[in-house]
């Protein structure tokens, strides 16, 4: 098994507000969070000697000319195009350098700009087996992808429109109480079912937003974090694990069920021990599947668990509190970011509004990078105060 | 290659080392790591379904005009798994037969009837 974090935090959940569109790049998306950063946690810029960043819009540049854009100097630099992977492999790449004393304080960031071309760009060319062998059929995106994998699962494990639906349903209930969800409108299961059809099995509800904007997080150890003042929480163990499974036919697991272990045994907790889950939810199905994978459920029971139990803010187990990719939109690789930013205010008392009382602990799992047939990227992570 | 698909056929990699068949194509045998993987004819068997979408949305304008479109994913005989159009809409399990075509575009396209 790998090593414990010791005392290594996150701190500082920082998000530059979504739009739908924008005519900034994502250049100064990323910037306004690194000024977040450093106005909220007092710091002068120059401490931060590391930095970890993540955008599908930055191009041509990646993390190295962004320290160019922004005047850092950093001694420690990650580039993570891990697309919804991102934010928990920034911050377990964030915990050991800090850990390790490659780094005094990592910023950890991701943003991304939207607007007209931006998006079909991104998809046209997102990789060398997408452009060969998904783009020429249709040009669906990811909505086509989740789509196939949507079928097969509902196919293999008997969901319905109804269990995707109320799962939508309860994050929009708990992004109803969040100022910085895009969508706020109150959704029924009936609207939910009405909707149109996306890519079938899919309909608008299940597809999420694209939108520009960006988050981030400070990495430290906790005796920094304590001199600053700052709020904080505990790294407590944390998982990646990529191209996972290449022999199932379809996806119907992700790299999560090949490490979740390792991850819990690190942690010293269990499933039943979080109080608050976030999970990557670009399509309900792929949240569902981290529910399974992770070992809240057996595989194939999603549906009953979810049936079972109350995902709002007030419920049994709250989950995606912030509403969600679904209701916050997904502003690029900030969508790998949302969750864990999430996880963070509810753990450090900070989730004004959609507060879940008590909050200890909490699970944050990310997923990412559809190259052909299935997202090659898992992590996931546990938090404690 | 694309008189090849124009006559309804299509190839994938196999290893000339240790036998491995895949699709989409790369520069290696992503089992063995072997160079120059040989092509063949793909697709003599049926294939089966393992999942169907319709797209009724699409990010390009040439397939906007021939919305909605059906596709599936499938797995042939010979093991990798396909992406393709699926004008009959076959369900999950259907075996089908995968044959190349040209698009508008001129590109070699599968398609499963
Ligand atoms: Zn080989």
């Amino acid at each position: 098994m790998s090593r414990g974090y010791d005392d290594i935090v996150a701190a500082v959940p920082v998000t530059v507000p979504y739009v739908r569109r924008s005519e900034h790049g994502a250049d100064w998306f990323l910037a306004r969070a690194l000024a977040a950063l450093v106005a909220q946690s007092g710091l002068r810029k120059l401490v931060i000697d590391g930095l970890c960043a993540s955008s599908f819009t930055l191009g041509p540049d990646t993390a190295v000319a962004l320290t160019q854009h922004v005047g850092l100097s950093p001694r420690y630099l990650e580039w993570l195009p891990m697309g919804g992977a991102c934010g928990v492999v920034a911050l377990r790449r964030a915990a050991r350098a800090v850990q390790a004393g490659d780094a005094d304080v990592v910023a950890c960031i991701a943003g991304d700009t939207a607007n007209d071309g931006s998006f079909r760009d991104l998809l046209a060319g997102f990789s060398s087996f997408s452009r060969a062998a998904v783009y020429p059929y249709g040009a669906g995106g990811a909505n086509a992808s989740f789509a196939l994998i949507t079928d097969a699962y509902m196919h293999r494990y008997g969901a319905t429109r109804q269990d995707f639906g109320r799962l939508c349903v309860a994050q929009r209930d708990n992004a109803r109480r969040n100022p910085l969800a895009l969508l706020r409108g109150a959704l029924t299961l009936e609207q939910y079912l009405a909707a149109r059809p996306i890519a079938e099995p899919l309909h608008l509800f299940d597809c999420v937003m694209p939108c520009a904007g960006a988050d981030g997080f400070l990495v430290m150890q906790r005796g920094r974090a304590e001199a600053l003042g700052l709020r904080h929480v505990r790294l407590l163990g944390a998982i990646e694990r990529h191209h996972a499974f290449p022999d199932d036919p379809v996806q119907l697991r992700g790299g999560w069920a090949m490490d979740r272990e390792a991850l819990w045994a690190q942690a010293g907790l269990a499933p039943g021990d979080m109080d608050v889950v976030q999970t990557y939810d670009d399509y309900p199905v792929i949240a569902l599947m981290q529910l399974e994978d992770l070992g809240f459920c057996a595989k194939g029971e999603a549906v009953a668990f979810a049936r079972a139990h109350d995902f709002t803010v007030d419920g049994d187990l709250p989950m995606n509190t912030g509403g969600g990719q679904l209701s916050m939109g997904q502003a690029g690789a900030a969508g790998g970011y949302l969750g864990l930013v999430e996880a963070l205010r509810q753990l450090t008392g900070t989730a004004e509004g959609r507060q879940v009382a008590g909050a200890r602990h909490a699970l944050v799992s990310g997923f990412g990078m559809i190259n052909y047939d299935r997202g090659l990227c898992s992590a996931a992570c546990v938090l404690g105060q | 290659m694309k008189a090849a698909a124009a006559a309804g056929l299509f190839a994938v990699q196999r290893c000339r080392v240790c036998g491995h068949v895949q699709y989409p194509p790369r520069a290696c045998c992503a089992a063995c790591l072997a160079d120059d993987p040989a092509w063949e004819a793909a697709a003599v068997r049926p294939g089966t379904v393992l999942a169907r979408t319709v797209l009724h949305h699409s990010h390009e304008e040439m397939f906007r005009a021939r919305l909605p479109l059906a596709l599936a994913l499938v797995r042939l005989a010979e093991g990798p798994v396909v992406l393709c159009f699926a004008p009959d809409r076959p369900a999950i399990g259907n075996a089908v037969q995968v044959r190349a075509a040209l698009d508008a575009t001129g590109h070699a396209v599968l398609e499963a009837r």
